[in-house]
């Protein structure tokens, strides 16, 4: 496939996980990523693609004490980002700032903002509030959801609240809705769950077993995607949560991550551990699909897929959609291969 | 002269001028009458002047012609002389004759007066006695007439009172007709006097009308009668003013009611035509239902023929009848169709409702009944050919789900190989019996059916097209693989038997290479005709499509089965890295029964497979030959393994990752993930490499400790012989179960492994522990 010509890769020293798309930076498309090393000293390292799109550079590469489960750049400042990690036996999430300047020194150490020490069991994942300036922030383990405000100028975090799944619900995930910054997505081993931050509360669920991944759709509300393990890829209207409103294949072993494209609503990019990343097209809403007329929806139904890169060694795991050029997005698979490409040919007339 | 041409005309002419100068009053026309004979024409007008006319003359002619001029004139004269004489005395002749008449009639009138009034006197007298006779008689005649008139009366009202017993007389004597006639006759009377004088004949003569009204109406609906009778009847109820629309309510009421007694209910339908069939060889049996049915309708058109005649005005309502009746029919035969049919069976009950119909168009022609019943038949045989087809498929999805009940009793066995031989032969014959019945619908010989001829083959080929299609559709739902939008199938998709999945699969490859092709020739064969006219959008039956469509149905259905296998054994992996701590694990002692049941997962595969899939059919060679690659293989990662093993732990670490990327560069890129083939080992290693993939992917969410990373490495020495044993890419299984190592060494805090004795021993007492279980299990 043309996955091997157009990707420009950028080698990480170990096996890596996670990678986040710096939202803050909105001169140059940038990426975060972290290495997943149990034993190694772990790094983080901030990429930059050149202006030409055509290299992808290292701005910065900082330590990290522990191996680096997930990632997530915050929306407000480029500089502050969000990591979970893990010792072995126990895990820890924190705010770190890049010092500044960066790149100057190529490894620097970095400066911790808050620790967010609230959790006992395995953490998942911190989610950061999608609407770009507040400073709040989810962060999620086995049984909890606690909800922090981060005061970054006096470094600390603070927990406003904080609430029990319950022992049966193992979370694994989950997304803050963009549409509604009250709501989050949290995926459990029977469900995915939707939680109502201003009460803590449940208060609407998708019965769905071993979903491993949810991404909410950024230009269209009420959409959200969700990745399970065996079946592929749903589509749900938030509204009618009994069936999925479109299915996709998904990949041949799991499906490790889906992401919505923030500009083109159609587009849906997934990664799985057949060390692959496909690009998608699903057109489906339930408004849409009583518009088009049947045989362009079968045409769509015979294949959604636009395109599959499988120039990858090993299974991939991390995926970021740029928000600055959003035909462009990373993959990272778990040999630590960053792999940047653009789906500018796949792109929907409009 | 001058002009002799025509002498006679001449001389008449001048005959009459002469008269009219002689009898004018105008002296000067009888000389314009006496030149007439002058040539100039104008000597004869009153205005002609002699002297004007003299100087003309004599200036124009000469001498000669003057002389000539007036000896022609001096004739002229003498001649009117002559005539005038001869006029004078032919008047004084006519005279002379006059006056001898008068003469004559003078004499004969003398008398007259004296007999004209003798004559009066005598008539005078003639009237006189006339006068006196009339007075005379007067008296007597005025008694006469009186007596007449009295007489006339009692004549009538001795009618009248006679009235009853003659009726009665008539009714004894069925002349009807003569009732109402003198029924008719005295009515005026009765309706004057009836109330006062009469009332007790009118009564009487009323009771008897009424007998006769009765008896007429009976006569009137007794079909035994003769349509002449009754419509006799009818003319002379009408007569009596009996009510003819109420009459006519009635008759149309028993009509109506009679049209019950023709349907055919569905649950007779079967018996008629039973009996229609059998008929053939118990003819002795002369009322079977189906001549009943028919003399029934028979007598029913009869009716409506009658009573055609006898109200030729109301046809509409016999139309709307007979009408009622096909409709009627048509919608018991839907009903009766709704049940299974076979088509001999349509055949018979169509066959006799054609008839049916036959019969009333006969009787009602401009009812339009023919029309009317072939949309009708059209509608039911359309119905009819659908009807079979689902008929059809729910006998194939019947099949295969009785079978998967019975599973629960029967456990084992070639269970799946049953139900796919069962469902592969409902298939094919159901597919064979399909198309047998509707060649006799082709066949059939009766008037609508030759018409139709070319619909019934473009409704069939429409039929199967959709037929396969949600056969396909069915399959899909039956296997869980698209969720049914109702609830009911939906949530029982949990419970479907993977095995039924399989099976699904396999049948659509089988629907897809023989019964597609069977199909398209049958068709071609027999039902080619009419997809042109009926079906603008191309030929309805488009074979490649449907093959297509099941093709990636198989796959579908595959990939699903390997899917819900493989998600059992991810639900089990999963329960066995989520649960115990591995950061904290024990000292391996044996094998995992995690193991156990991954195998036991892979042998039920295994079986499934073996029954419904075919062997591969290049097992043998390919063993042969990964044979010789796989030893080499193995042992490279052995040595590789145990040359990692050998390290010392720091040294270890750091070049641990640079070994796998290492050894991944050495070793060819396996390829995991291949296509699916339906072979029995195709679909086993899928099911393996996935499983496999899986166990990968739960180790690298872990971390272990030593013990950890030991008992994993235990377990999966274990799996190594069994998986290869079952596995036709041995290769591609050697590499996955030592990427699970892999992983397993990479999260892993404290890499020590098992010394290789140690887990020979522990492995032989699994196998020994198992062997003894098996025997037990034998055994017991």
């Amino acid at each position: 496939m043309q996955g091997g010509s157009s990707g420009i890769g950028y080698g990480l020293k170990y096996q890596a996980r996670c990678i986040s798309d710096v939202k803050a930076d909105r001169d140059h498309t940038s990426f975060l990523t972290g290495t997943l090393s149990l034993k190694e000293e772990n790094e983080v390292h901030l990429l930059r693609l050149s202006s030409g799109g055509s290299e992808l550079l290292c701005e910065g590469l900082f330590s990290h004490p522990n191996e680096i489960w997930d990632l997530a750049s915050s929306p407000f400042d480029q500089r502050i980002f969000s990591t979970v990690f893990s010792t072995g036996d126990s895990y820890g999430a924190a705010i770190w700032q890049i010092p500044e300047p960066y790149g100057q020194s190529n490894s620097s150490t970095l400066e911790c903002v808050a620790s967010l020490d609230a959790h006992v069991g395995k953490i998942n994942c911190v989610l950061w509030c999608p609407s770009g300036n507040s400073d709040k922030l989810i962060s999620m383990d086995e049984q909890n959801l606690v909800f922090w405000s981060l005061d970054s100028s006096k470094k600390s975090a603070e927990v406003l609240s904080k609430e029990s799944a319950g022992m049966r619900h193992s979370l694994s995930g989950g997304a803050w809705n963009p549409h509604d910054v009250n709501s989050v997505a949290a995926t459990s081993e029977s469900s995915i769950q939707f939680w109502d931050l201003r009460t803590m509360k449940k208060n609407n669920s998708i019965e769905r077993a071993h979903v491993r991944n949810v991404d909410y759709n950024l230009k269209r509300e009420h959409i959200l995607v969700s990745a399970d393990d065996e079946s592929g890829i749903h589509l749900w209207d938030l509204r009618k949560t009994k069936f999925p409103v479109q299915e996709l294949p998904g990949h041949t072993h799991w499906t490790w991550a889906v992401r919505c494209n923030p500009e083109y609503e159609e587009l849906i990019l997934s990664v799985g551990t057949d060390s692959a990343v496909n690009l998608w097209f699903a057109s489906a809403s339930s408004e849409h699909k009583t518009s088009e007329s049947p045989v362009e929806a079968s045409r769509q139904r015979v294949n959604p897929l636009l395109n599959s890169y499988t120039d990858y060694e090993d299974s991939v795991y991390g995926l970021a959609w740029s928000s600055r050029e959003p035909w462009i997005f990373a993959s990272l698979s778990y040999d630590g291969r960053v792999v940047i490409e653009s789906v500018k040919p796949f792109l929907p007339r409009r | 002269m001058a002009t002799e041409a025509a002498p006679m005309d001449e001389k008449a002419k001048r005959m009459r001028d002469l008269l009219s100068s002689f009898y004018a009053p105008d002296p000067s026309i009888s000389t314009s009458g006496s030149s007439i004979n002058a040539s100039f024409d104008n000597i004869n007008s009153t205005s002609f002047d002699a002297d004007q006319y003299m100087d003309l003359m004599i200036k124009k002619s000469n001498l000669e012609v003057l002389l000539q001029r007036h000896v022609q004139m001096a004739a002229e004269i003498k001649n009117l002389d002559t005539d005038l004489q001869m006029l004078v005395y032919e008047n004084y002749n006519k005279f002379i004759s006059a006056t001898d008449t008068i003469k004559r009639m003078k004499s004969n009138i003398f008398g007259m007066e004296g007999n004209m009034d003798q004559l009066l006197q005598k008539i005078m007298s003639v009237q006189s006695k006339s006068d006196g006779v009339n007075t005379s008689l007067f008296e007597k005649r005025e008694h006469i007439e009186k007596l007449h008139r009295t007489r006339n009366l009692l004549r009538k009202v001795q009618f009248i009172y006679d009235l009853p017993a003659r009726l009665q007389k008539c009714i004894k004597s069925e002349a009807y007709g003569d009732a109402v006639r003198f029924y008719t006759g005295a009515m005026p009377i009765l309706k004057v006097y009836g109330d006062t004088s009469f009332q007790d004949c009118r009564r009487a003569s009323e009771e008897a009308i009424e007998i006769i009204i009765k008896n007429l109406q009976t006569k009137l609906f007794s079909d035994s009668e003769s349509i002449q009778a009754r419509a006799e009847a009818a003319v002379l109820l009408k007569q009596l003013d009996v009510p003819v629309d109420s009459l006519k309510a009635k008759l149309l009421e028993k009509l109506e009611q009679s049209l019950d007694g023709l349907q055919i209910k569905p649950e007779e339908a079967s018996t008629l035509v039973e009996d229609d069939d059998s008929s053939n060889d118990t003819e002795s049996n002369d009322q079977h239902p189906a001549k009943i049915h028919e003399d029934a309708v028979r007598g029913f058109s009869e009716a409506i023929r009658a009573y055609r005649e006898i109200f030729p005005d109301s046809e509409e309502r016999l139309f709307k009848l007979a009408r009622a009746l096909t409709a009627m029919h048509f919608e018991y035969m839907e009903l009766y169709i709704k049940k299974r049919v076979s088509a001999a069976d349509f055949l018979g009950i169509f066959r006799i409702v054609w008839e049916d119909v036959v019969l009333m168009d006969e009787v009602l022609p401009e009812a339009a009944l023919s029309d009317l019943s072939a949309e009708a038949a059209q509608v039911t045989l359309k119905q009819f050919v659908a009807r079979m087809f689902s008929h059809l498929q729910q006998d194939i999805s019947d099949t295969l789900l009785k079978f998967d009940i019975n599973q629960k009793e029967a456990v084992e066995g070639e269970l799946l190989k049953v139900v796919l031989e069962a469902s592969q032969k409902a298939v094919l014959q159901g597919t064979t019996n399909i198309f047998q019945d509707f060649r006799q619908l082709l066949d059939e010989k009766t008037g609508i059916f030759i018409k139709m001829k070319d619909l019934i083959s473009g409704w069939i080929q429409k039929g199967s097209q959709d037929f396969f299609r949600s056969l396909e559709a069915q399959f899909l739902v039956l296997s869980g693989k698209t969720s049914s939008s109702n609830d009911i199938e939906g949530k029982s998709s949990d419970k479907i038997h993977a095995g039924l999945i399989l099976v699904l699969a396999q049948l659509s490859v089988f629907i897809e290479q023989k019964v597609i092709p069977r199909v398209t020739e049958e068709i071609a064969a027999s039902f080619s005709g009419g997809n042109s006219q009926a079906f603008e959008n191309g030929p309805a039956f488009i074979p490649g499509e449907l093959c297509r469509v099941f093709h990636a149905a198989s796959e579908k259905l595959l990939q699903h089965y390997i899917d819900t296998r493989t998600q059992k054994v991810s639900v089990l992996l999963r329960k066995r890295f989520k649960t115990p701590n591995w950061v904290k694990h024990k000292e391996p002692r044996e094998v995992h029964m995690y193991v156990d049941m991954f195998l036991h997962e892979l042998e039920e595969v295994g079986k499934e497979v073996k029954q419904v899939l075919p062997q591969g059919t290049f097992r043998k060679h390919k063993r042969t030959d990964s044979n010789g690659s796989n030893t080499t293989t193995s042992s490279r990662s052995n040595t590789l393994h145990n040359d990692k093993m050998a390290r010392s732990n720091s040294q270890r670490a750091r070049s641990q990752l640079f070994e796998t990327h290492l050894a991944k560069l050495f070793k060819q890129k396996v390829e995991i993930f291949t296509k699916v083939e339906f072979t029995q080992e195709s679909v086993v290693t899928t099911t393996v490499k996935l499983c496999l993939k899986s166990l990968q992917e739960y180790v690298r969410l872990q971390t272990f400790n030593r013990s950890g990373f030991q008992q994993i490495q235990l377990d999966i020495q274990f799996l190594k012989a069994p998986l290869k044993e079952a596995v036709e890419d041995e290769a591609a299984i050697d590499f996955l179960l030592d990427e699970v190592i892999v992983a397993a060494s990479e999260r892993c805090l404290d890499v020590i492994p098992l010394e290789p004795p140690i887990l020979d021993k522990l492995i032989q007492a699994k196998l020994a522990k198992s062997k003894e279980h098996n025997n037990n299990t034998v055994s017991s």
